[in-house]
């Protein structure tokens, strides 16, 4: 059975819809890519999933359960995460205070200290500035605090907006090194992305995205062919 | 010593009222002057209960409040969520008239008065001065909830999301903030910090009517925009100096201390020049609102 | 539109203009006509709806709360009360003994008083609004609160300058309903043509994105200080006509009733236009007065409802409340008048 199921999904803004028609499945385990062009509409696509926005129409169900339409702190309770673009960790607390915040969508509390090592382990970087300001901290250690911060409330899906944004290229390889880690551990990832190659050579499976709708599905190997992600993003016929 | 003593005991006094004001502000961005209307109900039922013993009319003024906040958010706050802070202001404006007027059917436009806490008039001698009994107690009693509410916002999970949500509310969702809960609490607090200070004031001006928390408010509310309105810390100091500055305009005018609001108004503006974000902001900087 | 008067108003529609216009004037009049009382009712509607195009011109355009409009109109009120009532009373009045000598001799012809009072509210918010512009929204809201509060405790207790607390006898008042009408009819014109002048589009243009504005050239902080300025002449003008209403200046009645009333009747009719100004003010105003009739244990058209005292207040703040909840743009959803919904949006 698929971990996450969206269905004819439309979403929008007020009067203006920005998604047409999606459709995906993703399995346990496994990552899925999201790349196309700029104001497509990809994190409406997650945002939506996650609860932030409403769908106009479609279906979004995790293992089974609708959360279409539900609260954002529902779906977090159910096993999907969001890291929203921008990191948005909490500047003004420590990062033991914004890691404690992610406790609070996690379903069974009794294991959270457990949890909280687990993470700490996959980023020593949380021990290290544990009582510095989250405002501190560089562009890829925020990074890793807000998927650690995602990654607390237990979640079986994992969204994550943009990761790569504003990091350096060596950052980037380590953190998407740890999002294999995380894959690994039977955590199902969603990641938008700009840097096409990246995703879709890490990505089980990537879709472009243009006008609102999926244009192309394409597979790892496809991301050495130029040919066919210029036509799959700028819609030359694929 | 008496009017450093008063200055404190009113700075206190307005730094609760701000506290309560703040503590919504930061969770839903609305500025409440129905806040006025919570403390007012709380001293109406201190007058009104006055022969219970102080400890059950106390208790039953806060429950007043408490439940009033609450039904003020349920009813009117919670479906106007998203429409901006203007609109959100002015519905409080209008609430704060609407439950003036209905406090004027329900206890009339008279005052009522009773003599609340007759303990706490008269002075005592501490080292040779002597200090009234009232202010003594209420700056004890201001210390003791400021201090009771620093441990509630940074040591509690509760002050935890308060604070997180203060600061970003969509995100702090995103990780399982129940913001319903979270508003409903706040609400609650800012009703049991409102009869505090209805309770102090109440002693010292026994006559209740309709708009008795609306001074008070008003200054509270000039009071966390000169703090800081961004933190809860900020909105605390800015009360206490608004009720301290006030305090000492009253003592040290003399004859002139009909003008005392008027002074203070004018220190407000000047300081909002220099710091147009508050005291504790950084130069120049300004909340997104 | 090609038509040179009219260079630079890009969206005047003059049936947007016209139809308040004949609305208000028709009203008035044949209201006005009807008895003593309604005459007296009709005049402090208009003087009402004065300071409710005043706010509107602010609040509707910047999107920036004001709570200090009612000092500019205390001021204006007192510029054109102080100037007209009579030197006889001015020397005597029991209110006035302190006076401040000069002021007894005081003496404008009316409309010049009104003229003045206008100049003055102008004044006073354009000092006020040097600073208060600076702040954020929020801030400047209720930083507003605190001019006001200013001018009322300054005035209550000052009897050099004023009757204190007291009222300032003996101003004359308009002979009818005309006076105030051409007063209404010309802030009307005014705002309508702020509304659609480019001041009116930049602050608009503030209003929906702060960060967006200037990268377009536009000096958010001048934008407003403009509009802050001319409301406060307007909220002048209204201080002006209310005082030849009343006949008599007292501070309180620029302070906190003054100041709900004419907010609710903005946000009833619709903070966003000048047909929601004129909407906004016409409705309260009816209300207010029916249920004045009710309270008075008196009948309206055969229904009498017995109203306890307060009770109208109530209700307004309560339809207040209510249209909020209901339609936050108000009665004419932000639009100026239409003849026909065209699309359904």
């Amino acid at each position: 059975m698929s971990l996450l199921e969206v269905e004819n999904l439309s979403a929008g803004y007020g009067k203006v819809d920005v998604l047409f028609d999606i459709s995906f499945s993703l399995m346990p385990g496994k990552s899925l890519g999201i790349v196309g062009p700029n104001g497509v509409g990809k994190s409406t696509l997650l945002k939506t999933i996650a609860g932030e926005i409403t769908p106009k129409s479609g279906l979004i169900s995790l293992q089974g359960q609708t959360i279409a339409g539900k609260k954002p702190e529902d779906i977090v309770r159910a096993g999907l995460s969001l890291v929203p673009e921008g990191r948005q960790i909490f500047s003004g607390l420590t990062v033991t205070e914004n890691l404690m915040l992610g406790l609070t969508g996690r379903k069974d509390k009794s294991t959270s200290k457990i949890a909280l090592e687990q993470v700490q382990q996959l980023f020593p970087v949380l021990i290290s500035h544990a009582n510095h300001q989250a405002g501190m901290l560089s562009g890829g250690q925020q990074q890793q605090l807000a998927i650690s911060r995602a990654l607390l409330s237990d979640p079986k899906v994992l969204l994550l907006d943009e990761p790569s944004l504003g990091l350096a290229p060596t950052v980037i390889m380590d953190v998407f090194g740890k999002l294999k880690e995380i894959i690994a551990n039977k955590t199902a990832v969603v990641i938008v992305e700009q840097r096409a190659h990246l995703v879709t050579s890490f990505a089980d499976e990537t879709i472009v995205i243009r006008d609102g709708q999926i244009q192309a599905k394409l597979r790892p190997e496809d991301a050495k062919n130029e040919e066919l992600l210029r036509k799959a993003y700028f819609g030359l016929g694929v | 010593m008496q009017s450093i003593l008063d200055a404190i005991s009113l700075g206190g006094t307005y730094a609760l009222a701000a506290l309560g004001l703040g503590l919504v502000f930061g969770v839903l961005r609305l500025v409440n002057f129905a806040h006025a209307e919570l403390i007012t109900i709380s001293a109406y039922i201190m007058v009104v209960t006055n022969d219970l013993p102080l400890i059950f009319s106390f208790l039953l003024a806060a429950l007043t409040a408490t439940i009033l906040a609450i039904i003020t958010e349920l009813t009117v706050y919670r479906r106007l969520r998203g429409t901006g802070p203007a609109i959100m202001l002015i519905a409080s404006f209008g609430l704060s008239v609407g439950l003036q007027k209905s406090y004027e059917l329900i206890f009339g436009a008279l005052p009522r008065s009773a003599a609340v806490a007759p303990w706490m008039t008269g002075s005592v001698q501490i080292a040779n001065l002597n200090v009234t009994i009232s202010s003594l107690v209420t700056v004890a009693m201001t210390i003791v909830i400021l201090i009771a509410m620093g441990y509630l916002v940074d040591y509690t999970t509760l002050g935890l999301q308060l604070r997180a949500a203060s600061a970003d509310f969509k995100t702090a969702r995103l990780l399982g903030v129940r913001s319903n809960r979270l508003i409903t609490s706040s609400f609650a607090i800012s009703g049991v910090l409102a009869a505090f200070v209805g309770f102090i004031i109440v002693v010292e001006n026994p006559q209740v009517e309709p708009m008795f928390g609306l001074n008070i408010t008003i200054l509270a509310l000039v009071g966390i925009v000169i703090g800081g309105i961004s933190t809860l810390r900020g909105c605390a100091l800015g009360g206490f100096i608004v009720g301290f500055i006030l305090s000492l305009l009253n003592t040290f005018l003399g004859n002139a201390r009909v003008y005392a609001y008027s002074y203070l108004f004018l220190a407000v503006v000047i300081i909002l020049l220099v710091r147009p974000g508050g005291i504790l902001s950084k130069r120049n900087e300004m909340e997104r609102v | 539109m090609s038509n040179n008067k009219l260079v630079g108003l890009t969206r005047f529609k003059p049936i947007e203009l016209l139809v308040p216009l004949i609305v208000v004037f028709v009203l008035s009049i044949t209201i006005g006509l009807l008895s003593a009382s309604l005459e007296l009712a009709v005049q402090f509607a208009l003087c009402n709806l004065v300071m409710v195009l005043a706010l509107q011109v602010f609040i509707g355009n910047s999107g920036v709360l004001s709570f200090g409009h009612g000092a500019f109109a205390m001021i204006g009120a007192w510029v054109s009360g102080m100037s007209t009532a009579s030197e006889r009373v001015k020397g005597n009045a029991l209110a006035l003994e302190n006076l401040w000598q000069p002021l007894v001799g005081w003496n404008f012809n009316l409309y010049v008083s009104i003229i003045f009072a206008m100049i003055a509210g102008g004044l006073i918010a354009a000092i006020s609004g040097a600073f208060l512009m600076r702040l954020n929204g929020l801030a400047a809201g209720i930083a507003t609160f605190a001019v006001l509060g200013l001018f009322y405790n300054f005035f209550f207790n000052n009897t050099k300058l004023g009757p204190g607390s007291q009222a300032l006898p003996a101003v004359p008042k308009f002979s009818g309903v005309y006076e105030p009408l051409l007063l209404s009819i010309i802030a009307i014109i005014l705002v309508y043509c702020l509304n659609v002048s480019s001041i009116g589009r930049k602050l608009r243009a503030t209003r929906e994105d702060l960060m967006a504005a200037p990268a377009l050239g536009i000096s958010i902080q001048k934008v407003r200080w403009i509009a802050f300025t001319l409301s406060g002449a307007l909220a002048g003008l209204s201080g002006g006509m209310y005082v030849h209403v009343a006949g008599t200046w007292q501070v309180q009645d620029y302070y906190l009733v003054f100041t709900f009333l004419t907010l609710a009747m903005l946000v009833i009719g619709g903070s966003a236009s000048m047909w929601g100004a004129v909407v906004g003010t016409l409705v309260v105003t009816a209300v207010g007065q029916v249920l004045l009739l009710w309270e008075q244990g008196k009948s309206l058209l055969g229904l009498k409802i017995d109203l306890p005292n307060g009770a109208r207040s109530l209700i307004i703040a309560a339809s207040l409340v209510g249209m909020l909840l209901w339609r936050s743009s108000g009665l004419t959803n932000g639009q100026e008048f239409k003849l026909r919904v065209r699309n359904k949006l």
